[in-house]
């Protein structure tokens, strides 16, 4: 008998959520095969089978595991098995429900659906007549937003009857906010596909809720001449290797974040903590979700050891290789939409970071000097700081060091 | 169709009459037929128009079925008197181990056409042995046919085809209702074994019962009508074979199940109903299916006690309630 354990998949991490488990009791499974999908705050990641064998899940789908804490088991045959399932009886089943209900409290708290829970919910199961159910599947209600009047709060036909009239109203935001499910309701509108909000997925949809709704975002937009910018990239220029933008650029952000401590900062409770360290996040796209890997110590670095931390970091994000380590702990996060002819936007910050430099194109752009128009190359730059802890004015001249950096590199060294 | 008003027992009458008309192979055995023309008058006059086809026999319920048995293994149609249905119980070999398996074990080369008839049910104060409602014990007893009907169009019809039925029949005919009077159609017509009928059309809650309750619930359906709630009745009239269809058409409509029968709760012919429904009709359900019957006691003597004892119109009502949640 093989234990199945959370393996550790980076320095940092120390539990992991149960997302799902791809088998059932009793299956069997081979050597490899995904057996289990867990997820740390980070990342998601399949857990492969590490023998060929019949899979007992013991832990239910929902819970948080300490990393290398055993949650199921592999039977080398069926005798194994039933002595297995004996001595270690599984908990998946209950567990479907909570992961359910904690889906639910998931949804943020400003949600008019989580204020006012309904009296089954605190009950955990939700009772509902098996009418009820079938009808509630067969329209797509969620039976959690309905109050039941039966029997000791238990949802009956007439609910689900009133809440189809309510439906327009109640039911398509829920599934709208739980599915991204088209409007049902609208004859004008069908669904390709709904495509459930998980892993990745739902982390990313959490964290920008969450710092939308948590945090007092301003941005504030400028740019500055690339001239500079473009020289240096091109002395840095060797063996036809070419020095990216970004890595130029995470390093005087680094630099800059140097000179303005307040920047590279957190709330952690009631107070504001300022990090001795710089770990700057580069935003990327990867299997179509945001994906952040952090370069550590930019500001120590060279600009060509963090070329090629950033060329390490993308490939790694190409291969699904990332660990939670590579995405954990960053201080600051760059953004850059210029390769989609973005001037300036307004990004996102990543709590608990409490700022977030969106860069955009490199573009020639009529400019005045001595009195004449000359074109020359500009940068867009945006900085969206938390306004709780930032105010405007250090906010302001944290971008007009970034923009005098960049402007004139040499700067960095001051 | 023309129809009149007649009761159970003329019904009966009338059907036998017909039937032994149409069929000289069909008589009558049992106890006190020609003195009295049987114990509550249901054969009067029938033993002068058919002599020697109503046959008094001595006080023997083994000896009685036992020559029912034979007569329908040669051939005839004999309808056995039980006088009262509690009497089974001195029969019972004959009925449980050879009228209800013989065709079985002969490898259909015999057959039974035989009716057992007998009256059963409480509410006259005829004490523990003389007011039981024995259904289930046949239901539960594989080659069986068990007749339950109500009011007396269904009582004609249907004896008429169990009397035709190359299979035995038990033809239970509730004590109380003998006197019930009901349309019958004049001319002649069949009921089929193993239909219901929809007795009062509903769509919140399906009561389905048979026999005297149907009376009862047909008078708290009317009671509950006064509270917005549209009742269902549905008379089985067979208990075997079952018409499940039926049931299942009325389930799906009102979502609500009332079971209410005379005999004792406990091992009572409902539970068999509620956990068929619950089977094949989970998904139709708004509430658990709800029963209603006797008190787990032998039925008293004493008339106020026996009341007690019994469903009562009141206790219907506050079924139907609960089923509903009102």
């Amino acid at each position: 008998m093989i234990e199945i354990i959370i393996p550790k998949l980076g320095l940092t991490m120390e539990s992991a959520k149960l997302v799902s488990w791809e088998f059932a009791s009793g299956d069997k499974v081979k050597e490899d095969e995904t057996v289990l999908v867990i997820e740390t705050d980070k990342v998601s990641f399949d857990v492969p089978a590490p023998a060929d064998g019949i899979i007992h899940p013991v832990a239910p789908v929902g819970t948080d595991c300490a990393v290398e804490e055993t949650v199921g088991y592999l039977a080398k045959d069926q005798e194994e098995y039933e002595q297995t399932i004996k001595e270690h009886p599984s908990a998946v089943s209950e567990g479907a429900e909570k992961a359910e209900m904690s889906v639910s409290e998931a949804v943020p708290p400003e949600d008019p659906q989580d204020q006012a829970p309904t009296p089954v919910m605190t009950e955990g199961r939700i009772k509902a007549s098996p009418l009820a159910r079938s009808m509630a599947a067969k329209h797509d209600l969620d039976l959690r937003a309905i109050t039941g009047s039966g029997p000791a709060g238990r949802i009956v036909k007439t609910d689900i009857l009133r809440a189809l009239k309510e439906k327009p109203v109640v039911a398509d935001r829920v599934s709208e906010i739980t599915s991204g499910a088209a409007d049902k309701a609208s004859p004008n509108k069908t669904a390709i596909e709904d495509i459930p909000i998980k892993g990745v997925r739902r982390i990313i949809f959490d964290n920008m809720y969450e710092s939308l709704s948590r945090t007092a975002q301003l941005t504030v937009h400028t740019d500055a001449c690339a001239e500079a910018l473009m020289g240096l990239r091109k002395r840095l220029k060797r063996d036809d290797h070419k020095i990216s933008y970004n890595a130029i650029l995470t390093k005087i952000t680094a630099m800059a974040l140097r000179l303005h401590p307040n920047i590279n900062t957190s709330v952690e409770g009631d107070s504001i903590r300022l990090w001795k360290q710089v770990h700057i996040g580069l935003a990327m796209e990867a299997n179509d979700a945001l994906i952040v890997p952090v370069v550590r110590n930019p500001d120590l670095k060279t600009i060509r050891e963090i070329d090629h931390d950033i060329t390490e970091l993308i490939s790694k994000t190409r291969d699904n290789r990332l660990s939670p380590d590579d995405l954990a702990n960053g201080t600051f996060t760059i953004t850059n939409l210029g390769f989609a002819d973005i001037d300036h936007f307004t990004p996102i910050i990543r709590p608990p970071e409490s700022a977030i430099l969106g860069v955009g194109r490199i573009i020639k752009k009529p400019v005045i000097k001595n009195d004449q128009v000359v074109p020359e190359a500009r940068i867009g730059l945006s900085l969206t700081f938390d306004h709780r802890i930032i105010d405007g004015a250090p906010g302001a001249r944290f971008l007009k060091t970034i923009k005098d950096m960049i402007e004139d590199p040499l700067l960095m060294i001051s | 169709m023309s129809e009149r008003e007649i009761s159970c027992s003329s019904a009966l009458a009338e059907a036998m009459a017909e039937e032994m008309e149409r069929d000289e192979t069909v008589f009558v055995i049992g106890e006190d037929l020609t003195a009295h023309g049987g114990i509550f008058g249901q054969f009067i006059g029938l033993s002068e128009t058919y002599p020697g086809r109503i046959i008094d026999a001595p006080i023997s319920e083994t000896c009685i079925v036992g020559s029912g048995v034979g007569a329908a293994l040669t051939g005839m149609r004999p309808i056995v008197d039980m006088h009262f249905a509690d009497f089974v119980t001195t029969g019972m070999d004959e009925i449980a181990n050879q009228m209800a398996k013989i065709r079985y074990m002969f490898g259909g080369q015999a057959k039974i056409p035989m009716v057992l008839w007998a009256p059963d049910g409480a509410g006259l104060s005829a004490a523990a042995q003389h007011s039981q409602s024995l259904e289930s014990w046949f239901v539960h007893t594989p080659g069986l046919k068990v007749v339950v009907p109500s009011e007396p169009a269904d009582v004609k019809g249907l004896i008429k085809t169990a009397i035709r039925d190359d299979d035995p029949v038990i033809f239970f005919q509730h004590k109380r209702l003998f006197a019930q009077t009901g349309p019958v159609p004049e001319e002649e017509y069949l009921i089929p074994i193993g239909s219901a009928a929809v007795k009062r059309e509903g769509s919140d809650i399906t009561i389905l019962t048979y026999s005297r309750m149907t009376y009862m619930c047909l008078e708290a359906a009317d009671q509950v009508a006064g509270a917005g709630i549209n009742a269902e009745v549905v008379d089985l009239r067979t208990l075997k074979p079952l018409d499940f269809d039926l049931i299942s058409e009325s389930v799906k409509k009102t979502n609500n199940v009332l079971i209410v029968h005379e005999a004792c709760l406990t091992g009572g012919f409902g539970a068999e109903i509620a956990a068929k429904i619950g089977e094949e009709l989970f998904d139709h359900l708004d509430a658990p299916v709800t029963r209603i019957g006797a008190k787990d006691v032998p039925i008293p003597f004493s008339p106020v006690m026996e009341e007690f004892v019994l469903p009562q119109v009141s206790d219907i009502v506050e079924g139907i309630k609960k089923v509903l949640n009102r």
